[in-house]
């Protein structure tokens, strides 16, 4: 072992970070670049299902909160790419990996957002379950990525609150709406649950990940803190719960859960859900039909700022 | 619904349907950077208008809410200008749509700020901040795509003069415009002179057309697209007239 | 391959009387614009009262591997800090 590699191992284990040009693993490079991409191109691609009804929000409150939470989330996509950015790889290389296929993002977001409720339970549920696992990695190893995540986590302290505001408006609204969010709390409940992962014993990458303190705290942890802090949410909101098996456990200290459909969850992830086309080919088109903007302001910049090399 | 016309709800129904057009481009902009600006201006815009639905709430004694005046009113009730409800065709029309107004916003605003309404000189002031950012941004983008390439300068020209058509209108001033502006004939010349210098340092040019028999915008008169903005823009409220939101 | 995105280092300053603080980076194709970027993405919620940018490529920084060479011959001087020096208590604070 080398003086650089034994550095790396004393900073991780004393818990301090790693900053860009510190020596680090190859692999743990890698890993990094893999889930910072994959967390931005999430939130990029996560405008896509709340922008399905941003011009169709029914006040001009909620059209400027959810305005401004999609700005949040582009805004955030971008943060996480300067992250990755400084493990040595372009964001026009990972938007091309997303385009191709080798990136992935997270498979919540190829679900349809139906009516103006899932709006509140994508900002309750998906934001929420988010928001934990983020809470989670501000102390990750990586500098650039743990401090990404204490200002993201900053910033999207509203939203969990936003959706859970539309919640309750529909909630305790006409028989109409509580029908609605009945059924995107139905909808999103299953799926928010697996966008921790699979189950700790099931997981590949996390070993190695909760070795290097990149992941701090394992999916089954977070998830199961997820659920035992939403089940009084729900129970507020005078909404069914929608799993059956949702109960409190005294010996666990926790609530039990029914098991997941992880075949749904992994032929979502490996592009089979129901808007996993839709969302690439939206990102593709906006992309490709706009070159001549990105080639026009780099044409222009050539030719007025012409600088002394 | 019926309500007295009012040079505030002119300024309201522009900026609320500049808003839903400049909130159509979320996700769809050239970088993400660009649809974090537009976002911005676009709340700039949902913002104003509330502030000034509010001025006109209260001028009608409270009969009815910001909320009611935009989801409850239909093609002809509304009275914006017809150049902020042209699509966006591409992101050229978004700028070219963008910077005649914001010219145009600021010369409006600048004179209403000295008005003796002090809602309206007050609302003006913070407005005026916002339009000169959105104008310095529309402008910039002006430059770039002027002088980009040959297909920005082409698509550019395109959205022009196609949006040209709608500027007439602007300054066909009634009695109503001339209560509340302190000098019309001002905002005119001013526009005109700006915006033909601008058009002149990123080599475009404004093309003259024949005198159109258009309907004027004080009317309640639209092109076909506001009514497709607005039947997006109401559904929830229409579909469920109960519901609170 | 797009070229001409250019990556800008972005500084804030908080407050009047404050140093100016790495915020992170921004893209931009041109000076204003990576200043209109940095705006929108780091001051969305008045984080700032000024703004600079700067073009990453133009930093300049130490070789990683100088980095000893560099900072740990300043670990030893200790006569560089206050508390070096022992100076009676009845004297006040110096």
């Amino acid at each position: 072992m080398d003086k650089f590699e034994a550095a790396f191992n004393e900073l991780i284990e004393k818990e301090l970070k790693i900053e860009p040009r510190d020596w680090m693993p190859e692999k743990y490079r890698e890993h990094l670049i893999r889930q910072v991409s994959q967390h931005a191109h999430s939130e990029v691609i996560g405008m896509q299902p709340e922008g399905n009804w941003l011009l169709r929000a029914p006040s001009l409150r909620s059209k400027q909160v959810l305005l401004a939470k999609i700005q949040d989330e582009a805004g955030h996509g971008l943060y996480l790419y300067s992250v990755a950015e400084t493990l040595g790889i372009s964001r026009q290389e990972m938007v091309q990996q997303l385009h191709e296929g080798k990136a992935k993002y997270s498979s919540i977001f190829n679900y349809p957002t139906l009516t103006w409720a899932d709006m509140g339970a994508v900002g309750w549920l998906v934001d929420g379950a988010a928001i934990t696992n983020q809470v989670s990695l501000q102390r990750t190893s990586y500098g650039p990525y743990s401090r990404g995540m204490v200002r993201i986590c900053k910033e999207e302290s509203f939203h969990q609150r936003q959706g859970y505001e539309i919640m309750m408006q529909m909630a305790f609204g006409t028989p109409e709406q509580k029908e609605m969010a009945q059924d995107a709390l139905n909808r999103f409940w299953f799926p928010a649950l697996m966008m921790f992962g699979p189950h700790d014993k099931d997981s590949a990458h996390s070993s190695q990940a909760m070795k290097w303190k990149i992941k701090i705290e394992s999916n089954d942890h977070l998830r199961q803190k997820f659920i035992d802090h939403t089940v009084k949410q729900i129970e507020y909101l005078g909404l069914k719960s929608p799993d059956p098996n949702m109960k409190w456990n005294e010996a666990t200290g926790h609530y039990d859960h029914s098991p997941f459909n992880w075949d749904e969850f992994w032929n979502v992830v490996n592009g089979n859900g129901p808007c996993n086309q839709e969302r690439l080919d939206h990102h593709k088109k906006v992309h490709n039909d706009n070159k001549w903007v990105r080639e026009a302001a780099a044409a222009y910049a050539l030719k007025t700022e012409t600088q002394v090399a | 619904m019926k309500i007295k016309k009012h040079v505030f709800v002119r300024l309201a129904d522009t900026s609320v349907i500049l808003g839903q057009r400049l909130a159509e481009m979320c996700s769809n902009g050239p970088t993400l950077e660009e649809d974090i600006a537009l976002s911005n201006i676009s709340l700039d815009l949902f913002g104003r208008a509330d502030e000034l639905y509010k001025i006109v709430a209260k001028l009608e004694g409270d009969k009815f809410t910001p909320d009611d005046y935009v989801f409850r009113r239909n093609e002809r009730e509304y009275y914006n200008i017809k150049l902020v409800e042209q699509p966006n065709e591409d992101f050229a029309w978004v700028i070219a749509r963008q910077f005649l107004h914001d010219v145009y916003a600021r010369e409006v605003f600048t004179q209403l700020s000295s008005s003796k309404n002090a809602d309206l000189a007050g609302i003006s002031q913070k407005v005026l901040k916002e339009i000169k950012y959105s104008y310095v941004h529309s402008k910039d983008w002006m430059n770039r795509l002027g002088l980009g390439t040959e297909e920005s300068n082409t698509r550019l020209q395109k959205a022009l003069d196609h949006l040209m058509k709608y500027v007439d209108e602007l300054f066909a001033f009634d009695e109503l415009d001339k209560t509340y502006l302190a000098d019309c004939e001002k905002l005119k010349s001013i526009w005109f002179k700006e915006v033909d210098e601008v058009l002149l340092e990123s080599n475009l040019k404004r093309n003259p057309f024949p005198p159109l028999s258009m309907r004027d915008y004080r009317d309640g008169f639209h092109s076909e697209h506001m009514g497709h903005l607005l039947s997006i823009m109401q559904y929830l409220p229409r579909a469920y007239p109960d519901a609170k939101w | 391959m797009e070229s001409g995105d250019k990556v800008w280092e972005v500084f804030i300053q908080k407050k009047a009387g404050l140093p100016f603080k790495h915020a992170g980076s921004v893209h931009g194709y041109d000076k204003k614009m990576a200043l209109q970027n940095a705006r929108d993405l780091y001051t969305r919620r008045g984080e700032g009262r000024e703004l600079w940018v700067v073009e990453a490529s133009n930093i300049v920084a130490v070789p990683l591997d100088e980095a000893d060479a560099f900072f740990d011959p300043a670990d030893d001087k200790i006569y560089r800090h206050p508390t070096f020096y022992n100076i009676p208590d009845s004297v006040g604070h110096m």
